[in-house]
């Protein structure tokens, strides 16, 4: 492998970037934003060069140094896991990370501390390189914890809200749940085949399949808890529409492009681990999410946190499909939604910029003369997320509908067809409400496109956003997860391969997009409120509730441990603590007492006690 | 023999406590020089030796003996390995810290540097002593100051409470321990107080098994209350919140980690029958009508061995102290309950009686003495700012203190073990030992760790740091001198140091951590191979 150093590097410079800025330019905005900006692209500029000098497949993957060691049954490395996989989210990482990055620039300019926040970016990108590179499950876990702490951080960046506090704790603590199954799958998984490395469990499950045993599907959904988490599954959904507090580049970095990718991406990289009972429940769980963040999506009014249920919707997708042994499409849709949804989100952030930090799409309006750029991109990633041929959406959606139909379970694959739908139809209520019709507020009217280092990455991943599907993310991914028959090869034939490859996935998706635009044209085009909750009734309110998820946990996980910690408070004051000082106070007391009654200091006990003792004593010596 | 580095170590903090005897109290800066001065030779020193350690070196390093009571066998004899080296390096960082913290006192200043320098001198001497009589009359040395510290500075107004109670349990604790060490000099029979004899000879003449089932529970539950194993935990969390900081430093930090050090040190050893074989003996329901219990049930009692009930205990430790911590509503209570929950890591690492649990064990026990030391030192700053730690008073103050704000934070991510800080390593090398021999008890502590850790330390976060910052706190200074920002820095670094490269530390204690665990699990062994024996001569027969 050559230039084995670049990926330390890339791995390292923004651990560098953050600990410069937290140590020494704290007070100042340009230098910290700069320092932090070149640590990143100087990782993409790094990626490419590594990648041009060994390709996506070097043959040599891995390079590591020993992190802890204890003999024989537990050696942890840092390594750095290097393969088309990695190399690919590596790219994603620091290249739109790296357009955010920039973007933050403009967009945290009149913030005092902006310099805090480009050291939590590097922070937060330092750890997700290291999820993305990690070659071990402990090294993952590690990182696996910083990327939550870092999107804690920045969740919580301004703190003083409490809102913002609130949406961090809560999104930390969602995560740490996930965590737990996740760190109790690894150590199973290490008491069973005795070693953490992927390589070599990987090998170890293909020498011989029975290696778990019979907690083969346990350990592996214990594993997936961890995705869940991170990847905002159902159950553990709940944090990411509250993770929208953080600033508007946060939501794009993490809660879109990278962050909420990790889960995706480590279920491809331990796909050896699970059982096809554990890959079903896998599909369904993120079928199901899919399914659910999309109807919440279509009753949402606040327009970031539309695009927080469309992305929970999208990574529904991504599990789903690695739940239906599709880890390429999976992975390919990953990529295309890394650039569209960064780029939706980014576009937001130019219109909530221009709308002087107002969020609620009712108060917007035909903005699309007075942001024209803006209004640009929104449409290309509105179009790109819908899945309109040929742009990048299309491809990754029809390989997962594809791969849904190609595997015959039609439940998943109709209900992914209908949230194709919907997806167009959510996208385009908020983008008719927010572009067209009437001005609804007097911020709309005097609204202003954003300045040119905001407007010029939105350009970039539109650009990506476009052409995304057709220059050959799959094919990379195809060196990791290897597929039979040969792929057509050639710009036109990508263009028409849905089409030849699975025709009923690709005309059902499109079908599905049709439907969903014209409905929301029909509902939306005009509107100045939403007519849908009349419609609808009680569906519609329990929609805008998020179908009472957060009452849920708050009256069931979160009553049970305050509950359980007032009890046990109560037990450790009045049990334990009187218990153990009123016994030893107690006992000390009373012998004390009855003590006392021996110095009375009375004369005449002391005389009786001294001829009683006299007396004893004469009466066993003289015994004999 | 030349005078090991270890005497100074230890020495320097109580010839300046005796130096500050004759200096006149009121030349406070010249008072607070020597303290701190003594404590930074120290720390320097237990630097330069950490450096020097040679891993893996067969028996102890910069090894000092001078006898004293022939006729008893007692002796001065001090001396490193893998298991006390980081503790040492520890305590005198903490000790430094906690020093340079003491500037918070304001009132009879001399007495307390001369209590503090004791106190760290005393419990430095502990941990480096080889002897049994030193190991004790040190650790009590160290121990004494601290009851008086806390009546006389402590704060609120459960002082006099608070004293009582952590005065009577941990001289409850010191009593049982002493006992115990007691019954084990005179049923070992070697006639001397030296350690490493004791345990040599522990080897060739073992102590028979009824004896030592009789010791084990003396030692275990005597260094347990001192470490605060529950249920005997309840002192620390008050006596902690109404501590002057320095002292909750040192203690919880260093002094506390005594009785863990003692479990590892001698217990383990000396007594490796108690460990594996099951505590009631088949005879004990001739004795007593347990007969109508389920067959199950009786099984299980059977086989009840001493880890067993530790890692049992533990989880008390871990998930209930865990609740009570949630249940806090001031900060020091929160971070008192959380030490204590997390001693139950410790506990679970040691009795999983393996080379990775006893490794992480030691790991956890210097990443926490580091960490508490830290806490302890980051609430008294804020106490002293607002005098108060009612968390519902609190709020919003990293905006006025960004620098104090930025290291609770830290500490509190640390307490709820996030990578990057030695408690990780520490934790996750605990779980890994413990995981193959308490599948079970280790799944309840990864809740406690990851999940009930984290909701009260984000609570804690979220209503200290993070909201809005009442008004009546907009007068409040940050840390602005590096004197004042110097302990927390190191206490911090250290954290980062030891959670980037635990090697640093493993790799000093895995051998001697190795032969521990060698020694605890020979006798079994030795006992398979006596059956094994027994088999084939039946075969042969």
């Amino acid at each position: 492998m050559k230039y084995e150093i670049l990926p330390w590097l890339i791995l390292f410079l923004p651990l560098l970037s953050a600990a410069v800025i937290t140590l020494f330019t704290l007070r100042c905005k340009t230098t910290s934003s700069l320092i932090s900006i070149g640590a990143i692209v100087a990782g993409f500029v790094m990626t490419v060069v590594f990648i041009n000098a060994n390709g996506f497949h070097p043959a040599v993957s891995e390079t590591m140094t020993n992190w802890l060691n204890f003999g024989g049954p537990l050696q942890i490395d840092f390594g750095l896991k290097l393969d088309a996989l990695s190399l690919m989210m590596l790219l994603i990482v620091t290249g739109v990370g790296g357009a955010i990055h920039i973007y933050s620039y403009g967009y945290m300019d009149e913030d005092p501390s902006k310099a805090r926040f480009f050291a939590f970016l590097s922070l937060f990108t330092f750890s997700m390189l290291g999820i993305v590179l990690a070659n071990n499950f402990v090294m993952m876990f590690i990182f696996w914890e910083l990327v939550g702490v870092s999107s804690y951080l920045l969740i919580g960046f301004w703190y003083e809200k409490p809102s913002a506090g609130d949406a961090a704790k809560k999104a930390f603590i969602t995560n740490r749940l996930g965590d737990f199954g996740f760190l109790a799958g690894i150590l199973m998984v290490w008491g069973l085949l005795g070693s953490l490395n992927f390589g070599v469990l990987k090998g170890a499950m293909e020498t011989n399949p029975a290696a778990l045993g019979c907690c083969a599907t346990i350990a592996g959904l214990l594993v997936f808890c961890g995705a869940v988490g991170k990847s905002a599954q159902f159950p553990l959904h709940v944090w990411l529409p509250d993770a929208m507090e953080g600033p508007t580049p946060v939501s794009a970095l993490i809660h879109a492009a990278t962050m909420v990718a990790a889960g995706v991406y480590m279920l491809c990289r331990t796909l050896f681990l699970y059982t096809p009972d554990a890959l079903h429940v896998i599909a369904y769980i993120g079928g199901f999410t899919a399914l659910l963040a999309a109807l919440i999506a279509v009753q949402q009014n606040d327009i970031k946190r539309i695009i927080a249920y469309s992305t929970l919707s999208q990574l529904g997708y991504m599990v789903m499909a690695v739940g239906l042994a599709g880890p390429t499409p999976a992975m390919f849709h990953l990529t295309t939604h890394a650039f569209f949804k960064a780029l939706l989100f980014l576009s937001a952030g130019s219109v909530i910029l221009g709308m002087h930090h107002e969020q609620d799409i009712w108060q917007m309006g035909n903005l699309r003369k007075k942001m024209p750029i803006t209004f640009v991109t929104f449409l290309i990633g509105a179009l790109a997320l819908s899945g309109l041929w040929p742009l990048s959406g299309f491809f990754s959606k029809d390989s997962i509908l594809g791969q849904a139909y190609g595997q015959h379970n039609y439940l998943l694959f109709i209900i992914g067809v209908f949230i194709a739908g919907l997806t167009t139809f959510y996208t385009f209520r908020l983008f008719f409400v927010v572009f067209f019709g009437q001005e609804k507020s007097k911020a709309a009217s005097h609204a202003h496109e954003s300045s040119l280092v905001i407007t010029l990455p939105l350009i970039v991943l539109a650009v990506f956003s476009a052409i995304g599907g057709l220059i050959g993310i799959e094919g990379i991914y195809h060196y990791n997860f290897p597929i039979e028959g040969e792929q057509s090869a050639g710009f036109i034939a990508a263009l028409f391969e849905p089409f030849k490859a699975s025709p009923v996935a690709a005309l059902l998706g499109l079908l599905a997009f049709a439907i969903g635009l014209v409905a929301a044209w029909a509902l939306y085009a005009k509107a100045a409120t939403d007519p849908l909750p009349a419609k609808l009734g009680g569906m519609a309110t329990a929609m805008k509730n998020k179908f009472y998820f957060d009452e849920l946990y708050e009256a069931t996980f979160i009553r049970a441990h305050d509950g359980i910690a007032a009890v046990v408070n109560w037990i450790d004051q009045w049990i334990l603590e009187g218990c153990g000082i009123g016994l030893v106070r107690g006992g000390t007391n009373l012998s004390g007492r009855m003590l006392r009654h021996l110095q009375t200091g009375n004369l005449q006990t002391y005389a009786f006690l001294f001829v009683l003792g006299v007396s004893l004593v004469l009466y066993f010596v003289l015994r004999k | 023999m030349t005078t090991s580095i270890l005497t100074y170590i230890a020495g320097w903090p109580i010839i300046a406590a005796l130096v500050l005897l004759v200096v006149p109290r009121n030349y406070r800066v010249i008072i607070r020089a020597i303290a701190v001065l003594a404590t930074l030779i120290s720390a320097v020193l237990a630097v330069k030796m950490f450096c020097q350690f040679v891993p893996g070196a067969n028996g102890f390093q910069f090894e000092q003996q001078i006898p004293w009571v022939d006729s008893l066998g007692i002796s001065y004899h001090v001396g490193v390995d893998g298991l006390n080296v980081g503790l040492i390096l520890m305590g005198a960082i903490v000790a430094f810290a906690a020093t340079l913290c003491s500037f918070e006192i304001q009132t009879r200043e001399k007495e307390f540097y001369i209590l503090l320098l004791v106190m760290s001198g005393g419990i430095l001497g502990a941990f480096a002593s080889l002897d049994l009589f030193f190991f004790y009359f040190l650790h009590e040395l160290a121990l004494i100051p601290t009851f008086i510290m806390i009546g006389v500075w402590g704060r609120g107004e459960k002082k006099n409470y608070a004293t009582f109670q952590i005065t009577l349990y941990l001289s409850l604790g010191a009593l049982i321990a002493l006992v115990g060490l007691i019954a084990l000099y005179v049923a070992s029979g070697a006639n001397t107080f030296d350690i490493p004899k004791i345990i040599e000879h522990a080897k060739t003449n073992p102590l028979a098994t009824n004896v030592q089932n009789f010791i084990f529970p003396l030692l275990l539950f005597g260094f347990g209350i001192l470490v605060s194993l529950w249920p005997f935990h309840s002192w620390a969390p008050l006596g902690y919140g109404v501590a002057p900081s320095p002292t909750a430093m040192l203690h919880a930090g260093v002094l506390k980690k005594f009785g863990l050090y003692g479990l590892i040190r001698i217990a383990l050893p000396v007594l490796p029958a108690a460990l594996t074989t099951p505590i009631l003996s088949p005879s004990f329901f001739n004795h007593f009508p347990f007969g109508w219990l389920p067959a199950f049930t009786q099984h299980w009692l059977l086989n009840l061995t001493w880890p067993y009930v530790l890692a049992l205990l533990c989880v008390g430790n871990i998930l209930y102290v865990g609740w009570v911590a949630m249940r806090q509503r001031d900060l020091n209570m929160l971070i008192g309950n959380s030490s204590v929950a997390h001693m139950g890591f410790i506990f679970l690492g040691i009795a999983s009686l393996s080379l990775i649990g006893i490794s992480g064990a030691i790991l956890i026990m210097v990443a926490h003495g580091f960490l508490a030391a830290l806490t302890f030192a980051l609430s008294g700053y804020i106490y002293k700012q607002t005098g108060s730690l009612e968390m519902s008073e609190l709020g919003g103050l990293c905006r006025k203190l960004p620098f104090i704000g930025t290291a609770l934070l830290m500490a509190a991510m640390a307490g709820c073990g996030l990578p990057g800080f030695a408690n990780f390593a520490g934790e996750v090398t605990v779980f890994f030992g413990a995981w193959k021999v308490f599948p079970a008890i280790t799944f309840i502590a990864l809740w406690g760790a990851l999940v009930i850790g984290g909701i009260y330390m984000t609570r804690a976060i979220r209503n200290v740091l993070h909201g809005p910052l009442p008004e009546k706190w907009n007068t409040m200074a940050d840390a602005s001198h590096v004197w004042r920002k110097l302990p927390y820095a190191l206490l911090l670094a250290s954290l980062l140091v030891f959670g980037f490269w635990p090697r640093l530390l493993t790799d000093k204690i895995n051998p001697d951590a190795d032969k521990i665990v060698e020694r605890v699990t020979a006798p079994a062994k030795a006992m398979d191979k006596v059956l094994v024996q027994a088999d084939n001569s039946g075969v042969r027969n």
